[in-house]
């Protein structure tokens, strides 16, 4: 046995300790990343693909076989994970996407329309609705520096609505409302709501009896998951001026007593899960961290959006290991598997690299990205900003990110299972590669 | 003896065009200045029926119901029963001639404009059906009245639900305001205390959950909604 097959046989070992189950956002309350199992480390074929009437931008987690998501065309859908063939689909009214999470024969998942679902995982039938005080988009003035500057705009790249965890009889997630609820996972009653300053659009993550997530506001939180009240918060940047390197968009991942987050003031923190003290910060130079990192063997894996570069640090110390220049932003949250990073990219390509390498191992890219019609992408799949960002004024940008997030890209965070990969793409297809 | 033989061998053809037709079928409408990305689904039920489904990727349409399907010979159209249509112009539609390559090409017609589609056949049919009403609990059955108010102006609505076996519940409408609306229930199921009960056509719905003899839930209209509350008719 050579050291490569020793090295894949430990990751194997180590994630099938850390990782059970595949059925919230992140894989399980605690947001790793990591998953168990088998990982492709060459592309073979496509299983099959799903088509839905919209964009997908939810990531889908499995349960007994059937692989559950949201649509942005309304709908929560359950799939069987061999076939791809539908088994049920339940319609909301709104785009669905935020990624579902599944315990005691229930999915639960929020919906643009402002209401919090828990459904029969067999029928899709509604066991109960929730309403909470309203979807909206993270939208401040002049935004990123859009014109006219005294224009309240919404953002754009705020594409995700908040996953839930479910643990212990209790569902938590985040709300446009700006706030945290924790719902009685058998009833929908309302156990409690924790008021933050802006959006919360993050998965909120749960270790030792505690919640951990983020706001627009500009600050990350800690909160008694028994009773809602607050632990500690940590103050993230602020952007005063275009609002643009402002926010915890990412979701948290903890482990060993350390909370790893991305934020869009551009750097990504390592804090003490018991008293929200900066451990260490790695900055990405003005580049949103959006993507969740996954976190494993003493390392983080994440991505960046502007400068696309794909990093994994020491979880100890926040000193970079290795770096590879991606072509476009990452939403996608990597996937670890089995000495595999997999991550989706917004140019429509779904990368798989070796963990320990860094290095490219393959790639899919979706038929949509291939076509590039008007040319989104450069010739080397890069998005063509000259044709695209033409102008800051009325709805060209708007326009322009309508274009760029329709050319198959993939927001949605890479499942695998049984050496398949799931993820969703603005395609409006649901991929099943192997 | 001979006629016998046409005859069969007649059969055997339209077999053959019927399976040639029978699958799932990808591919596009092409609108100038927008390509429309389509998944048609087509199948016959048990009585040789046509049955058929479409997705229109982009326009929010997964699995509405395929109407009016004719195939003949080598020619097949359908409409959309509830999708895109307009009610000055009627429904939109596929036209369209299954070429010697298995290839679907005709034109898609919607709201008086026509543009060509080109479908080729991916795999078996995946026909999608609409949801189906489910029996409700008996102690739901009957007569259930309350009062909402919108826009200042007091409705009483009536709701009579009953059961019907295999077809599962079913559900008179009524909303009285300025006028007496008799709102076309499709659809009727319990999960739990949770009552629904949805007018696709008219794009209102009721949802209650049962409690205390009273079904406390929600009035809905598009983005309105109202708390309503039923109670039993004395």
């Amino acid at each position: 046995m050579n050291i490569s097959r020793i090295t894949i046989l430990l990751w194997s070992l180590w994630a099938a300790a850390l990782c059970p189950a595949q059925s919230m956002f992140r894989g399980d309350a605690t947001h790793s990343g990591v998953y168990a199992g088998t990982a492709p480390r060459q592309f073979h074929r496509i299983k099959w693909t799903f088509p839905t009437g919209d964009r997908i931008v939810s990531s889908p987690v499995w349960n007994k076989n059937v692989l559950y998501f949201g649509g942005d065309d309304g709908n929560v859908y359950a799939v069987d994970a061999e076939t791809g063939r539908q088994i049920w689909k339940h319609a909301t009214g709104g785009p669905v996407c935020a990624t579902p999470a599944v315990g005691d024969g229930t999915v639960y998942i929020g919906s643009y329309d402002g209401k919090f679902y828990a459904l029969n995982a067999q029928t899709g039938a509604v066991k109960w609705k929730f309403s909470t005080g309203g979807e909206r988009r993270f939208e401040a003035k002049g935004l990123h520096g859009l014109q006219p500057k005294t224009q309240t705009i919404a953002d754009p790249f705020d594409v995700f609505l908040s996953s839930p965890v479910v643990a212990q009889g209790a569902v938590y997630f985040g709300s446009g409302d700006g706030n945290l609820y924790s719902l009685d996972s058998a009833s929908g009653e309302l156990r409690w709501k924790f008021k933050a300053g802006d959006v919360i659009h993050c998965s909120p993550a749960l270790a030792d009896g505690v919640l951990f997530f983020g706001s627009w506001d500009s600050y990350f939180y800690a909160v008694d998951a028994a009773t809602g009240k607050e632990k500690w918060r940590f103050h993230g940047g602020e952007d005063p001026v275009i609002h643009n390197q402002v926010g915890f968009q990412s979701s948290p991942a903890v482990v060993d007593g350390v909370v790893y987050i991305g934020c869009r003031d551009s750097n990504l923190y390592a804090l003490d899960a018991t008293t929200g003290k900066e451990k260490w910060r790695f900055n990405n130079e003005l580049s949103w961290v959006i993507t969740s990192p996954a976190v494993v063997q003493g390392k983080v894996f994440f991505a960046t959006s502007d400068s696309s570069l794909y990093h994994v640090l020491d979880a100890a110390t926040g000193k970079p290991v290795l770096r590879q220049q991606g072509k476009a932003y990452m939403f996608s949250s990597p996937a670890v598997v089995n000495g595999v990073v997999f991550i989706g990219v917004l140019n429509g390509t779904l990368e798989a690299r070796d963990v320990t390498t860094g290095e490219l191992l393959w790639d899919y890219q979706t038929e949509t990205s291939k076509q590039n019609k008007g040319w989104v992408l450069t010739g080397d799949r890069k998005f063509n900003d000259p044709l695209l960002n033409y102008s800051s004024w009325r709805e060209a940008p708007l326009v322009a990110n309508d274009r760029q997030f329709g050319i198959g890209a993939i927001f949605s965070s890479p499942l695998i299972q049984n050496g398949v990969v799931y993820f969703g793409s603005t395609d409006g297809f649901l991929y099943a590669l192997e | 003896m001979r006629l016998i033989l046409a005859f069969l061998f007649a059969s055997v053809l339209i077999c053959r065009a019927d399976e040639a037709v029978s699958g799932r079928w990808q591919g596009s409408v092409q609108i100038p200045e927008r390509e429309l990305n389509v998944v048609v689904d087509l199948a016959q039920n048990k009585s040789g029926m046509w049955i058929g489904s479409i997705i229109l990727i982009g326009l929010d349409v997964k699995g509405a119901a395929l109407g009016d399907i004719v195939s003949k010979d080598s020619e097949l159209s359908f409409t959309l029963k509830h999708a895109l249509g307009a009610a000055r112009v009627g429904p939109a539609q596929f036209k369209g001639h299954l070429d010697a390559n298995g290839t679907l090409k005709g034109d898609f017609l919607q709201s008086g404009n026509t543009a060509p589609f080109i479908l080729k056949k991916t795999g078996p049919s995946q026909v999608e059906f609409p949801p189906r009403s489910t029996a409700i609990a008996k102690e739901l059955e009957g007569e259930w009245k309350g009062n909402y108010e919108l826009f200042g102006y007091p409705r009483h609505v009536t709701i009579k639900l009953t059961n019907h076996e295999a077809e599962g519940a079913r559900a008179e409408f009524v909303v009285v305001g300025k006028k007496t609306n008799n709102l076309p229930v499709d659809f009727v199921t319990q999960g739990g205390d949770f009552l629904t009960i949805d007018s696709h056509e008219t794009g209102i719905s009721y949802e209650g959950r049962f409690v205390t003899g009273e079904i406390k839930g929600t009035f809905t209209q598009g983005p309105i909604e109202v708390p309503l509350v039923l109670r039993r008719s004395k």
